[in-house]
């Protein structure tokens, strides 16, 4: 039967009160601890009528026109009603009355008292008067038999008792209650109920459940309960009829059961949740009336009436055919699933069902016949594990829905039944906080601690006032700020301090934003938001701010004072962090069940390509945790701390995922101590927080120290050698990422810090493969030599082969050759994006060498020597990384800084090529020493032959231009449809970015003319001329007179041009004859390739031996002709 | 021995500071000195961390040592021994003094602590000068200066090394058979 809950309306101040109805129904009538009573007309009574009794009133009962009230003075005094007239002081005690009654008839009151006493008087004469003793607690309540006879009351000694009223004695007691010493320290006040009318059995309150006795026998007959009481019940109320009972609890839930199918009819929940404390049914049985602690009235209306009647009808049940069907049809299954709740909720079943039968045979007259065989149900059904009952309570409950909804609309609202719930309960969402900041409560405290200042905040007697206190003195002097607004959130950034309000009742939510590095002399600005929308939570970018609202919008503002972007959020925020051009933002994505929290996160970037890295993915927490810190490390990589204390990190390079990188509770000296983090930094390593003992904050007197913890990935086994590197490793791979993204998002980086890392991380590797050779595990020293990069490989061969692992060396060497033609394929890649062609990355510097090796092979050998024969070459081997380190990150810059290089130098680090050979060298050379002549061979051929399918990388190039230039010759061969302006394009690029490399490159530069002296260095360097480059010699002269204005690369750009306008047997036979200057330098393999010769369409690829030796196509003919050129 | 200078040798001690100013790693004879960072605690020397006090540019984190109930503790500690108890710091007498007068404002109780280091400072030389009476009535021949601070030693030693002087001077003096040409080396 769903009633309508009305809405509260104030009915007394703040405490206990009561409710009941007069005879007639037409008051509702309420006292409270405000000493008045009211006659409200209706719940929306605006006027009501009150009568001042005393200075409180602990009960009332209103009957015949005349109305009782324990009053604060000790007295139970009457008063006419609905007049209000006092009529007398029915009796005293010698202390306070706590509950009042009338009996039935209205000719008696009994009053229970804290004195332990319960006094029976007549109304008529109060000199009549019966005290019943024996409670050994103040008494709680008192309820009347319905007959007259008996009286119950229930006490704070835990007893509620049975009363013979005209004997004075006790008939019966039963412990059912918690003991107190005072009625209000008693957890309930358990109010008891007498079924009126049938007067048969009496209701009491225990726990959260109401057990029923039979009067006469006083056997417990039966326990009502409902699963979601999980509160005490406070008060009961019978329906008029007698058929229902009403109960009000602690958590503010009211319950209504039909006694005689036990079955839960009616569930509502206060709309605040207080306490109910008076309850009372009207009359008709159509509303029930209830207060609460806090001196409210409310109204339950539209109570099923139909029922009512039917019950307080039944004998001629009959008559009310609609009802009494489905009473017979469902009351079986009713039953059932109300004993198997019973069952569930320890409640012996079998009394359970014992009681039923004897209800049932009061109650349900007409169902007398079905009551044994629903017995015999029950019993097998109890002996049915609790597993199966569930399931059969399921099946019940549907099939209870659907006839209930077809069969029988009018009684349908009997069962709303709900499945009981027993999963797991929710979790109160965390509150938005300010991440560095302690809880707003505290009258001393710190409003923020990052790393650009502390912000601290007195809230007491004398001051409410703010501090701003910057730990480098440089960014601001320390500000002192009254806090007139009450602001309850600060950041603070390099830029500004942003300070928000909540909104008071007057007052809109503010921002307040003083901006101290504006270089105007208005320093300060201020937005209200809109009514109804609080600031929840804030953070300062660079040159913005932002402001989540409790409407779930975020408000994007300029630092100056410029609204920008608005967007909603997905859910409540809980927190907000910003780092430069980022905003990482928190917030519930949905209700976290058994304390865990459900947490989105969102990281936005706001520069000029504004977009979303994190898309609402869900934020891993610790078990049962919630978020405690939130921010950025000073490189920019979001970060966070858990209640657990376990500190995660992003990992850009593994999808965005969080990888735990310390756990502070690890470090804390006993378990009551917490750190207090306040930054994150990368490079150094550096977690920086506050020890807090025996707190999670910390005060802010004394001035707490900040300390520094190390990072430590929970890796296996760290204690152990291999652990511990593992852990090194993959820590400073990890915290190493943030370099790639700075980069990428065009940020200067640290060079050295990033070399040093790099350098760091190979050894580690190197140290862990000495370590696995150590322990005869040659196969993880396979795996971690896939992690190496090239040179670090060459150096581990090395090792392998010194320890005479011959095995390992070898596999190690086809592994290195791998990595080789992957950098070559990579190469390849990049060559297709110009910007890339010319920038070496370590390996490519083995590739260009191998298909040079055999050139250079003397120089490396020189190396070789140069590098000595032991492993201490590791030096040496770290000292190229650095090198290859900064030629790889310099293929990031050109991105950041293209436009800001104008500087245009001359080409050529050809040094540089040669340096880095050697590692390149001793990759190919050195297993062949250690195994023989074959296996070199064989190397070798594995090199040439990944050469060839690459081959397009690492040619010769033109020799006067630097080595960077190389691929941009064989490029328009090998797409004929590129177009002459695309190739300028693509130099153009190449330049540029060659401008980039240029500096760090060596100072051996080859001068872009091929200048007198560079033939020497040329054949030094194995490299000769092509035809293009003694085309340009000669022509040079032409190009220059051309155009006087142009600079080196310029010019070579402009000979390019003309030479590739030349027909290809004019480019063919300069290329014959650079071969012929040449020759020397070309070994007999070479020969070999060139004698395949090139056909005419493959004429452009002469100008570089290298790539002659790659052609495919082999034509006798021209082979013979290009040999006629070389004679010339 | 000026006590001055055993002040200077006092300012060779590390302190904690927590700078708000940024500065990388300083390279001085004596050792690398910072990264500073603003607001991270780092060691410096006292008489760095002294002058950047005073030039506002940092703030002093008192030693572990320097709090009322550690020194209270100390305090009973030396009163209740006979000997000379181990001293938190071998200056602390000289870092008392230094930075409760340049830094008062950073360290917490500054008064009471400055108490009780002279309470304790008073014991034991009042310890000192007993057992330097023992020393001498007794004629004893060696003594033990365990846990004795510089400061401390230097307080008595002119004192002590000139009276042991005249004393010995005195001495010989009374011997029978001392010359006479001694006494007249006066």
């Amino acid at each position: 039967m769903p009633c309508e809950r009305k809405p509260m309306r104030y009915g007394h101040s703040e405490g206990h009160t009561e409710v009941c109805f007069d005879d007639t129904g037409k008051f509702i009538v309420t006292c409270g601890s405000d000493g008045d009573v009211r006659m409200f007309e209706s719940l929306d009574d605006d006027d009501p009528k009150f009568i001042t009794v005393g200075e409180k009133v602990y009960s009332l009962a209103v009957k015949n026109g005349k109305l009782v009230t324990a009053t604060s003075s000790n007295t139970v005094q009457i008063h006419t009603f609905p007049d209000g007239d006092p009529d007398g002081i029915l009796t005293r005690f010698t202390t306070n009355a706590t509950h009042v009654t009338f009996n039935s008839s209205g000719s008696r009151v009994a009053a229970g008292s804290s004195d332990f006493m319960v006094k029976v008087v007549e109304v008529s004469d109060s000199s009549q008067q019966k005290a019943l003793r024996g409670h050994e607690a103040p008494v709680l309540s008192v309820t009347f038999d319905p007959k007259d006879e008996f009286l119950a009351s229930a006490s704070c000694d835990g007893s509620v008792v049975v009363w013979n009223i005209e004997e004075q004695t006790q008939v019966i007691s039963w412990p059912l209650l918690q003991k107190t010493n005072d009625v209000s320290n008693a957890k309930s006040l358990c109010r008891l109920a007498w079924q009126p009318r049938a007067a048969k059995l009496l209701a009491v309150p225990v726990e959260t459940k109401v057990q029923l006795y039979e009067r006469g026998s006083w056997d417990h007959v039966t326990t009502l309960s409902d699963d979601l009481l999980t509160q005490p019940i406070n008060v009961l109320a019978w329906s008029p009829c007698g058929r229902f009972l009403a109960a009000g609890c602690i958590g503010g839930l009211m319950t209504v059961w039909d006694v005689t199918s036990k079955l839960c009819v009616e569930r509502q929940k206060h709309e605040k949740g207080f306490t109910v404390c008076g309850l009372a049914w009207h009359p008709s049985g159509s509303q029930i009336a209830y207060t609460d602690t806090e001196g409210s009235l409310g109204l339950l209306d539209g109570f099923s009436t139909s029922a009512t009647d039917s019950s307080s009808t039944k004998v001629q049940a009959p008559a009310k055919k609609p009802a009494k069907d489905f009473d017979d049809l469902f009351d079986d299954d009713d039953d059932r699933l109300m004993d198997e709740g019973l069952s569930d909720t320890n409640s012996p079943a079998k009394k359970a069902a014992a009681a039923d039968d004897d209800e049932d045979d009061d109650f349900l007259m007409p169902a007398t016949g079905r009551v044994r065989n629903r017995g015999a149900i029950l019993d097998d059904e109890n002996s049915l594990d609790t597993g199966s009952l569930k399931l059969g309570q399921d099946k019940f409950m549907d099939d209870d829905d659907d006839a209930g909804s077809t069969t029988v609309p009018a009684a349908a609202p009997l069962v709303p039944l709900r499945p009981v719930y027993e999963g797991p309960l929710p979790t109160p969402p965390q509150k938005a906080f300010q991440p560095g900041s302690t809880p707003a409560h505290l009258t001393h405290r710190f409003m923020i601690w990052n790393s650009v200042g502390i912000v601290r905040g007195y809230n007491d007697e004398q001051d409410n006032a703010i501090d701003v206190e910057f730990h480098d003195s440089a960014v601001h002097h320390a500000m002192h700020l009254t806090n007139s607004l009450g602001h309850t959130m600060v950041d603070i950034s390099q830029e500004a301090v942003l300070l928000a309000c909540p909104s008071t009742d007057e007052l809109a939510s503010k921002l307040q934003c003083l901006h101290f590095s504006s270089w105007d002399t208005n320093k300060e600005w201020m937005v209200d938001l809109p009514k109804g929308e609080d600031a929840k939570a804030l953070c300062l970018g660079q040159g913005w701010a932002a402001v989540a609202t409790s409407t779930l919008t975020l408000r994007l503002f300029s630092i100056g004072g410029i609204q920008r972007e608005i967007f909603s959020l997905p859910g409540p925020v809980v927190c907000m962090a910003a780092h430069g051009e980022q905003l990482l933002i928190i917030y519930h994505r949905a209700t976290g069940f058994d304390g865990e929290q459900a947490l989105g996160v969102q990281l936005l970037q706001l520069s000029q390509r504004k977009r979303q890295l994190i898309n609402g993915e869900s934020l891993p927490l610790s078990h049962r945790s919630y978020l405690s810190w939130l921010g950025f490390t000073a490189e920019g990589t979001p970060c966070y701390v858990d209640s657990e204390g376990v500190v995660r990190m992003l990992n850009r390079s593994l999808g965005n995922t969080w990888t735990p990188v310390c756990n502070t509770r690890e470090t804390c000296k006993s378990k009551s101590d917490h750190y207090w983090v306040v930054g994150v930094h990368e490079n150094p390593q550096q977690l920086r927080c506050i020890p807090c003992k025996g707190s999670r904050y910390p005060p802010t007197l004394p001035r707490p120290a900040v300390a520094i913890l190390p990072f430590k990935l929970p890796l296996c086994q760290t204690s152990t050698e291999k652990g511990q590197m593992e852990e090194q490793y993959w820590r400073s791979v990890l915290f190493h990422n943030h370099y790639s993204f700075l980069s990428s998002s065009g940020y200067e980086i640290n060079e050295d810090g990033q070399n040093q890392s790099q350098k760091e991380q190979q050894e580690l590797l190197m140290k862990m493969f000495a370590l696995s050779c150590k322990l005869e595990r040659e196969f993880r020293c396979m795996e971690l030599a896939e992690l190496m990069t090239q040179n670090v490989v060459t150096l581990a061969i090395r090792y392998a082969s010194r320890s005479r692992r011959m095995v390992l060396a070898q596999r190690l060497s086809e592994i290195a050759l791998e990595k080789a033609s992957q950098v070559q394929e990579e190469e390849e890649e990049e060559e297709e994006e110009p910007d890339y062609s010319n920038i070496r990355r370590p390996s490519g510097h083995g590739q260009t060498e191998a298909t040079r090796g055999r050139y250079n092979s003397r120089h490396n050998q020189e190396e070789e020597e140069e590098q000595g024969e032991d492993l201490a070459e590791d030096d040496d081997g770290q000292e190229m990384e650095t090198e290859e380190a900064t030629e790889t990150k310099k293929r990031v810059n050109p991105f950041a800084k293209e436009a800001g290089s104008p500087v245009k130098l001359p080409p050529t680090p050809v040094g540089k090529v040669v340096r880095s050979n050697p590692f390149k060298v001793l990759g190919s050379g050195k297993p062949p020493a250690s195994s023989g002549q074959p296996r070199m061979t064989n190397i070798l051929d594995n090199m040439t032959s990944s050469r060839k399918s690459a081959p397009l990388s690492g040619s010769a190039g033109k020799p006067n231009k630097s080595p960077v230039l190389k691929p941009l010759v064989p490029r328009p061969k090998t797409k004929t449809q590129s177009t002459l302006l695309q190739m300028t394009a693509t130099k153009t690029t190449s330049k540029k970015t060659q401008d980039n490399t240029e500096p760090a490159a060596d100072q051996q530069k080859q001068p872009d003319v091929p200048p007198p002296a560079s033939p020497a260095e040329n054949t030094e360097n194995k490299r000769p001329k092509t035809g293009f480059q003694l085309w340009l010699e000669e022509n040079r002269k032409n190009i220059t007179a051309d155009h006087p204005d142009l600079d080196e690369t310029d010019i070579i750009k402009e000979a390019m041009g003309r030479f590739r306008t030349l027909s290809a047997e004019e480019r063919l036979s300069w290329t014959e004859r650079a071969k012929g200057q040449s020759g020397d330098a070309a070994d007999l393999k070479k020969r070999k390739r060139a004698e395949g010769g090139d056909g005419v369409e493959n004429e452009k690829a002469e100008d570089d031996e290298n790539r002659a030796r790659k052609k495919k196509p082999v034509d006798p003919s021209s082979k013979l002709s290009a040999f006629a050129f070389n004679k010339n | 021995m000026d006590p001055s200078e055993v002040e200077f040798l006092a300012e060779k001690e590390v302190v904690k500071i927590i700078p708000n100013f940024s500065l990388d790693k300083v390279y001085l004879i004596g050792g690398d000195l910072g990264p500073f960072n603003p607001g991270l605690p780092v060691d410096v020397p006292v008489w760095l961390a002294l002058n950047l006090k005073q030039r506002q540019k940092c703030r002093i984190v008192p030693p572990d040592w320097m709090d009322v109930e550690k020194l209270e503790e100390m305090r009973e500690l030396e009163r209740k021994e006979n000997t000379f108890t181990p001293v938190p710091s071998p200056y602390y007498m000289e870092l008392t003094k230094l930075l409760l007068n340049h830094a008062s404002d950073n360290i917490p109780k500054a008064d009471e602590i400055r108490t009780l280091v002279k309470d304790i400072w008073d014991t034991r030389i009042a310890k000192l000068r007993l057992s330097a009476d023992s020393f001498i009535t007794q004629q004893e021949a060696h003594a033990k200066l365990d846990n004795l601070t510089l400061m401390e030693i230097n307080t008595i030693r002119t004192f002590l090394l000139d009276s042991l002087n005249c004393m010995y001077k005195l001495r010989s003096n009374l011997q029978p058979g001392s010359s006479k040409g001694q006494f007249t080396d006066y």
